[in-house]
């Protein structure tokens, strides 16, 4: 979190602040086969030296009993802070070794690895949690969604967000008509820049030809996992793994599942019938530096249909005449354009608006936290937020459509049509060869 | 005429390479937006009063910065005598010298018109951006008409300085923006103006450039300047710095003190037509928003947003240009399988329409409506419209006085890009009184709109 900008904090915020104590619902206490809440729940960590550090730490109520991470290194400080959980370097390896000790699993790997390791996992019956963009591809996404179904196990994606107020308002407000009927999305965020003059990590940029000497600590071949080999170097590991088209999932897969979470609720949106893309220079080793992703959602309901607009590297949309004139528009932001108003992230715009109107009736149950919501599913409660079936699933795979509309192969089709998108069938219906994308290869020794 | 097909020509063997470069990247192409140039290259009788002054007599030009475009200008007039060439790099500027053997040779272009001033009258500027200004407004002090390249000059400050000038020296001018002598750019007026679209509301422009690097921090290391090079001659009014291959050829179009992005280098062709049709003068605000950029270089990539208030009948217009690869989306109305994603073009948004470059879409809508009626006279062709003016004819149609203001518009989208360090967060529009160049609601970022120049060099 400590490279986490601060306007983020808004969006991240709320999670915490909710996230005291909140009494298990007697509902919770069924479940065959569950840890009963009062019991502790043995987790094991996949991924653990970034990001998996803070979520485990998150989790910390529970016993935290293996650990496995290709950088033992890099994991030394999750290590310490859990000195009787024993440590793994392949998590095939922890699976089999500890299949009876462990009733779930935090998966934080780069990208590439959170559908074979999440996979793995749940086929073994253990809970998941997985971090956000849920997987590299829309196969992978949907296959996700599939196996937590059959095997009935608790899931979550990393997308803290989706418990927040703010989430809640957002919906609330939509669902209240405060600025009527919504046609119109517009989703921004300035990654993988940071700030106008640095990036969080390289992209537009080529394959690295000098091949410097793997550290002692790291396993590469595991690092490369199911990733087709290349030699090791410095520019992917740690964190710069994201602007890579083999490892990361570029700004849409970093943020679109934070972001566009709300929109998915509010909106109540499932799959889009299509996406396109535009964007800088793109080639065949990294994201583009800046990108536009537009998909078209059919109506829902008594919902018009409405077309969601993202946009990345520094892009936005034309500043909203609505906003007063020295408010912030912000490097990361959501804008809802209904045919009564307009609402910037969960403040109808402008402020006045928001004064007049006043908060909506509330009508979704707060979070007890992001991650507890998970642990109470574990043990028995209902299914969390953002579990892979119901929620994360289907915005996954819409976020990772979008990738591959961005696609360096299918740039000269993208001049002339977009991509037209049956859901159900999972299936680019207007240019067949595109539909290669939506899956990824597999090396050797790798399957999901 | 042979001049100008030499040109039309030129053009396209630029749009061809640069079509090359950039079908490896993104497959795109410039052709139907420079195509129409050459449709009316054809040859064009001489209006009865241009006789007056008899086209037998030839013009003596001059020509400064002549290695590169300035090269392809001078092809395009070869029917007239080119009598002095500037160039500060004699290595680059070879081939030109070689073509027209006769003309004396400089390096300084304001002792050629210290000393020249009575042999030329007529010069073309065609140095980088940051020359056009000082060259074009020595030039007609002494009442030399003057054909600049694009974008007129480097801010805005010095272009209404430069349109102020011509303006009262009663000289003949053109920048060189040639696409305005389409007959495409007819086309688009004729159909806004018999409303085959209705009213314009909005207006997307793009250019999938650029092709020079972007997004660098100043080079630290000292390379000797290339012989033939005079250094301090390139940098004229600009900040002194070391020499550096980053810089030239062409690639200082990506530097602040030297180019102006891609919106300076492609702006004047696009907008154009956008102009001449909609009748647009200066825009209330702009706001813009880009990939990482620096004191040094233009971003890799931006959308520059403008409102223009209402003008007689036409209603309040949003235009919005996007460079970097970077388009508006899709139109609905745009055949499946029809290529959208031009190198660079015009979408015309309409109450009752939609246009792109000067098609109506869809297809059908096309055929079904057919030609606009003809109101606007075809060109001779965009450089002879200025020799015919050079020899008292009318004005060409993008004189300075025309094409000025534009020009300052599109610089006052850079202004914007530039002060993205200070809007990244907040977003702002920036609000502009043209007739008195200042952006009233941010007073730092009037800073781009006034440069200052570097000693011995002044307008």
């Amino acid at each position: 979190m400590g490279n986490k900008k601060v306007s983020r904090r808004d969006f991240m915020g709320a999670a915490g602040a909710v996230a005291a104590f909140t009494i298990v619902p007697r509902y919770v206490l069924g479940g065959p086969g569950n840890t009963p809440p009062s019991e502790k729940l043995n987790i094991a960590g996949i991924g653990v030296g970034g990001q998996g550090a803070g979520d485990l730490g998150a989790m910390s109520g529970e016993n935290i009993v293996a650990l496995c991470d290709v950088d033992w290194s890099r994991a030394g400080g999750t290590f310490r802070r859990y000195p009787k959980a024993r440590k793994y370097k392949d998590f095939r390896k922890m699976l089999d070794k500890e299949a009876k000790n462990i009733d779930a699993v935090v998966v934080a790997t780069p990208d590439h690895i959170h559908a074979p390791a999440s996979i793995a996992a749940m086929k073994r019956n253990k809970h998941v949690y997985c971090e956000k963009p849920l997987t590299h591809s829309v196969y992978e996404a949907r296959l996700m969604a599939e196996v937590a179904r059959e095997h009935k196990v608790a899931t979550q994606m990393g997308n803290q967000g989706q418990a927040s107020e703010q989430t809640r308002l957002m919906c609330e407000y939509i669902w209240d008509g405060a600025i009527g009927p919504v046609r119109e999305v517009h989703v921004w965020t300035d990654r993988p820049n940071r700030g106008l003059n640095s990036v969080y990590w390289p992209q537009g940029v080529d394959r690295p030809t000098d091949t410097p000497a793997v550290p002692e600590t790291l396993d590469w071949d595991l690092w490369l996992g199911p990733a087709p080999e290349r030699p090791y170097h410095p520019v992917y590991v740690p964190f710069k793994w994201r602007g890579w088209w083999d490892f990361g999932t570029g700004a849409l897969g970093d943020i679109g599942c934070h972001a566009l979470d709300p929109i998915f609720r509010a909106l109540k949106l499932g799959h889009p019938t299509s996406v396109e893309a535009i964007s800088t220079l793109v080639n065949k080793e990294t994201y583009p530096l800046a990108s536009a992703v537009h998909y078209e959602f059919p109506a829902r309901g008594d919902m018009p249909p409405v077309k969601v607009t993202w946009y990345d590297g520094g892009m936005r949309p034309p500043r909203p005449v609505e906003l007063e004139d020295n408010r912030q528009i912000g490097t990361n932001g959501k804008l809802f354009i209904g045919d009564k108003g307009k609402m910037l992230a969960e403040r109808l715009i402008p402020e006045s608006r928001m004064k007049e109107y006043g908060k909506p009736p509330q009508k979704i149950p707060r979070s007890p936290g992001h991650h507890k919501e998970w642990i109470l599913a574990c043990k028995g409660g209902k299914p969390a937020g953002s579990n892979f079936p119901d929620h994360a699933g289907l915005l996954a795979q819409a976020v990772l459509l979008g990738n591959v509309a961005l696609r360096r192969e299918l740039r000269e089709t993208m001049n002339r049509t977009k991509l037209m998108w049956d859901g159900a069938k999972m299936e680019i219906t207007n240019v067949p060869e595109a539909n290669k994308f939506l899956h990824r290869e597999y090396r050797e020794g790798w399957t999901l | 005429m042979k001049g100008h097909k030499v040109t039309a020509k030129g053009r396209q063997t630029q749009s061809a390479q640069r079509s090359r470069a950039t079908d490896r990247e993104t497959g795109l192409s410039r052709r139907d937006f420079m195509g129409g140039a050459a449709a009316v290259a054809a040859f064009t009788i001489v209006p009865g009063r241009v006789l007056a002054d008899p086209p037998s007599n030839k013009l003596n030009i001059a020509g400064i910065g002549v290695g590169g475009q300035g090269g392809g200008d001078l092809g395009a007039m070869s029917g007239e005598n080119i009598v002095a060439l500037c160039d500060v790099d004699w290595s680059r500027a070879v081939g030109t010298f070689r073509r027209y053997p006769k003309a004396r040779k400089y390096k300084d272009f304001r002792k050629m018109l210290d000393k020249e001033d009575k042999n030329i009258d007529a010069v073309i500027v065609a140095t980088p951006d940051h020359v056009h200004a000082v060259a074009s407004m020595a030039a007609i002090k002494r009442g030399k008409h003057v054909y600049c390249e694009k974008p007129l000059a480097h801010s805005i400050y010095e272009i209404r300085k430069v349109t102020e000038a011509a303006s009262k020296a009663k000289v003949a001018t053109q920048l060189g923006n040639q696409g305005q002598a389409s007959e495409g750019t007819r086309l688009v007026c004729e159909f806004i103006w018999a409303g085959a679209i209705g009213p314009v509301r909005e207006v997307h422009s793009w250019c999938n450039r650029p092709i020079s690097p972007r997004g660098l921090s100043r080079p630290v290391d000292t390379p000797e300047v290339p012989e033939g090079l005079d250094w301090d001659l390139w940098l004229g009014p600009a900040k002194w710095r070391p020499y550096h291959p980053w810089y030239l050829p062409f690639s200082w179009r990506g530097w602040w003190d030297f180019g102006t992005g891609v919106l300076g280098d492609i702006g004047c062709h696009q907008f154009a037509p956008i102009y001449r049709a909609l009748k647009l003068g200066y825009p209330t605000s702009v706001e813009a928003c880009s990939s990482g950029v620096n004191e040094e270089t233009a971003p890799l990539a931006s959308i520059v947003r403008y409102d223009f208030p209402a003008r007689g009948d036409m209603p309040e217009m949003k235009l919005t240009w996007y460079d970097g690869g970077l388009m508006p989306p899709r139109p609905a109305e745009l055949e499946e399988g029809r290529r959208f994603g031009g190198a660079d073009d015009n979408l015309y948004v309409g109450d009752k329409g939609k246009m792109l470059s000067h098609r109506l879409l869809p297809e059908s809508r096309s055929k079904e409506y057919g030609a606009p009626s003809k109101v606007l006279p075809r060109s001779p062709g965009h450089h002879k419209e200025w020799l015919i003016a050079c020899k008292g004819g009318p004005p060409a149609d993008s004189n300075f006085d025309v094409s000025g203001p534009m020009a300052e518009v599109v610089l006052l989208g850079n202004v914007a890009v530039r002060m993205g360090q200070k809007m990244y967060e907040k977003g702002l529009k920036l609000y502009y009184d043209g007739p008195k160049m200042e952006i009233t609601n941010l007073a730092e970022a009037n800073k781009y709109v006034r440069p200052e120049f570097r000693e011995g060099w002044t307008l």
